[in-house]
């Protein structure tokens, strides 16, 4: 065991031939302050806070969301400034210009660092603007735009977060605008400074606290009008950069229509009211959602209602439906029949009366006829002797060609051939039979000579053709 | 048939419109339009349920509240 009490003279450090020193710390510490001195000067900008005034100088602290700076300036720079009565006080976001500074101390009095500040300005409009735009395009560069939109949010939250300063005109505003809206859930309100340097931190931090609550389903950051020095909490890179990766949706409503805020780029949906900020959260108006229910129950009903009675009525109808078809089919028929009768009866009519007709005509055309006969008798002997003879004629010449077809078919006559000592295939029922394989195919057939027929079976037809 | 719960209260009300567009064209037939309705029933039950949550007193709770018991260790509410 070492001794606690002892010092350990054999640090590494003490041993590196390197290290120069020891020097005396009074000279160094004014070495140092000369080093700072000469350190570049710059233009600094934050918020005042812890401003105090003392008789040689005025001191602050001026801070961001980053860090902060001790600082102080002459008070005689102080009031060659000229600003006006209380500008100058904590929460003021200013612009400082000047450089890092030493007060090496004494033997008696405590060494201190400051920003010894030449000259300051309050920070205008131009100037937040200007960071504004800045911190803007980085976070778009980083994508910390979209990842809230694409949050799904319920048009009905059972459960809202609110993060705002308890009791303020916004917060009246916004649970009037839910009370319009018929919502009456559950509130989980998040009380916060919604100005000063402590605000964006707390701000975050109700925001990661209600999104850890599993029923808040959504979440409103909401603040009234102000200017850009007033609202700068939700221009704050933090606030901004946690809002953009929460997985709870988040709707702003930070100042008025004309006010814009970083927090209004990162969020869910930005509203430029309370009113407004209570419409989007819940998207529905519970009234009239429970009437429009009501009027979708009712009409789905009648329209079953009607489903069903339309089809039934159908179903009567069809049950009806052969004793009617067979009652109409009958009349059609009787009508059918009383015409046929009314028809056959005028045909009988018309068809004595066409005889009629015909017998007149047929009684004088035989009265005609008789009439040619009688001049036409003696023409006809006339011709008829002519006739008679050019008949003669004519027998004359036909027999003739008989005589010589007779010839010429005898010369074709198949009893010829036989009697030349051909014979005749035929099959049983007489059809000649003039293939090999006709006769292969009827077995039986008849051979027919000149003198006599005899029948025949074919055997082995194949064989016999080929020894043939 | 309702097989199960919907997606949201929005998707609830757009798949009743559809319903109802469907019953009131008279297109469906008797089958269909029994299946409907005993859809369209639960589809309103849900309905109905969503506003029936957001529609008695409004209740008010504390971040600081909440975030004290989800802090506190197991067996201190006791």
């Amino acid at each position: 065991m070492t001794d606690p009490a002892q010092p350990r003279l054999d640090l590494p450090e003490e041993r590196d031939p390197r290290l120069p020193g020891p020097f005396g710390v009074g000279r160094w510490a004014a070495g140092f302050r000369d080093f700072l001195r000469e350190r570049q000067r710059v233009l600094l900008i934050g918020e005042v806070t812890n401003f105090r005034r003392a008789r040689a100088s005025a001191y602050f602290e001026l801070r961001d969301s980053d860090g902060a700076v001790p600082c102080a300036i002459w008070t005689s720079d102080l009031d060659r400034l000229g600003l006006p009565e209380g500008a100058l006080r904590d929460g003021s976001e200013v612009i400082v210009a000047g450089g890092p500074d030493f007060y090496p101390g004494t033997a008696t009095a405590s060494p201190s660092f400051s920003f010894r500040v030449s000259y300051l300005r309050l920070a205008g409009e131009g100037d937040l603007l200007a960071r504004l735009a800045a911190l803007q395009a980085q976070l778009e560069a980083d994508g910390l735009f979209a990842p809230q939109k694409l949050l799904p949010r319920p048009a009905i939250p059972k459960t809202i977060g609110v993060v705002t300063a308890r009791n303020s005109a916004a917060c009246a505003d916004l649970l009037a605008g839910l009370e319009r809206r018929g919502w009456r859930g559950t509130i989980v309100w998040a009380d916060a400074p919604v100005q000063d340097r402590r605000a964006a931190g707390a701000i975050a931090a109700a925001l990661r606290d209600l999104a850890l609550i599993p029923q808040v389903e959504v979440a409103v950051v909401c603040r009234g009008g102000g200017s850009l020095t007033d609202l700068w909490a939700f221009c704050d890179e933090a606030l901004c950069r946690t809002v953009a990766l929460l997985r709870l949706p988040v709707i702003s409503a930070v100042g008025h229509e004309s006010d814009r805020t970083l927090i209004d780029d990162v969020s869910a949906v930005c509203c430029s009211t309370p009113t407004h900020a209570a419409n989007e959260a819940v998207r529905v108006n519970v009234g009239a959602a429970r009437a429009d229910l009501l009027a979708g129950a009712s009409s789905a009903v009648r329209a079953a209602s009607v489903a069903v009675a339309s089809r039934g009525r159908r179903l009567a109808e069809l049950a009806g439906g052969p004793g009617r078809s067979l009652r109409s089919e009958r009349a059609r028929l009787h009508q059918m029949l009383r015409e046929v009768r009314a028809s056959s009866t005028r045909g009988y009519f018309e068809r004595g009366r066409l005889a009629a007709r015909h017998g007149l005509v047929l009684s004088r055309k035989a009265a005609v006829a008789t009439a040619a006969e009688r001049t036409g008798r003696s023409t006809l002997s006339r011709l008829g002797r002519a006739t008679e003879a050019r008949m003669a004629q004519s027998m004359q010449q036909e027999r003739r060609r008989l005589e010589a077809l007779a010839v010429t078919e005898r010369a074709h006559d198949p009893e010829r051939t036989l009697e030349r000592g051909y014979a005749l295939v035929a099959a049983d029922d007489g059809a000649p039979v003039t293939s090999a394989a006709t006769a292969r195919k009827r077995g039986r057939v008849v051979l027919r000579f000149a003198d006599d027929a005899v029948g025949a079976r074919i055997e082995r037809g194949e064989d016999v053709e080929r020894e043939a | 048939m309702l097989s199960e719960r919907p997606e949201s209260y929005e998707a609830a009300v757009a798949r009743l419109e559809a319903i109802i567009a469907r019953l009131d064209s008279g297109d469906a037939e008797l089958r269909e339009t029994l299946a409907l309705c005993v859809e369209a029933k639960g589809l309103i039950q849900f309905c109905k349920g969503e506003l029936d949550a957001v529609s008695g007193e409004l209740r008010e709770l504390k971040l600081d509240e909440l975030v004290a018991e989800l802090d506190a260790p197991p067996g201190d509410a006791a």
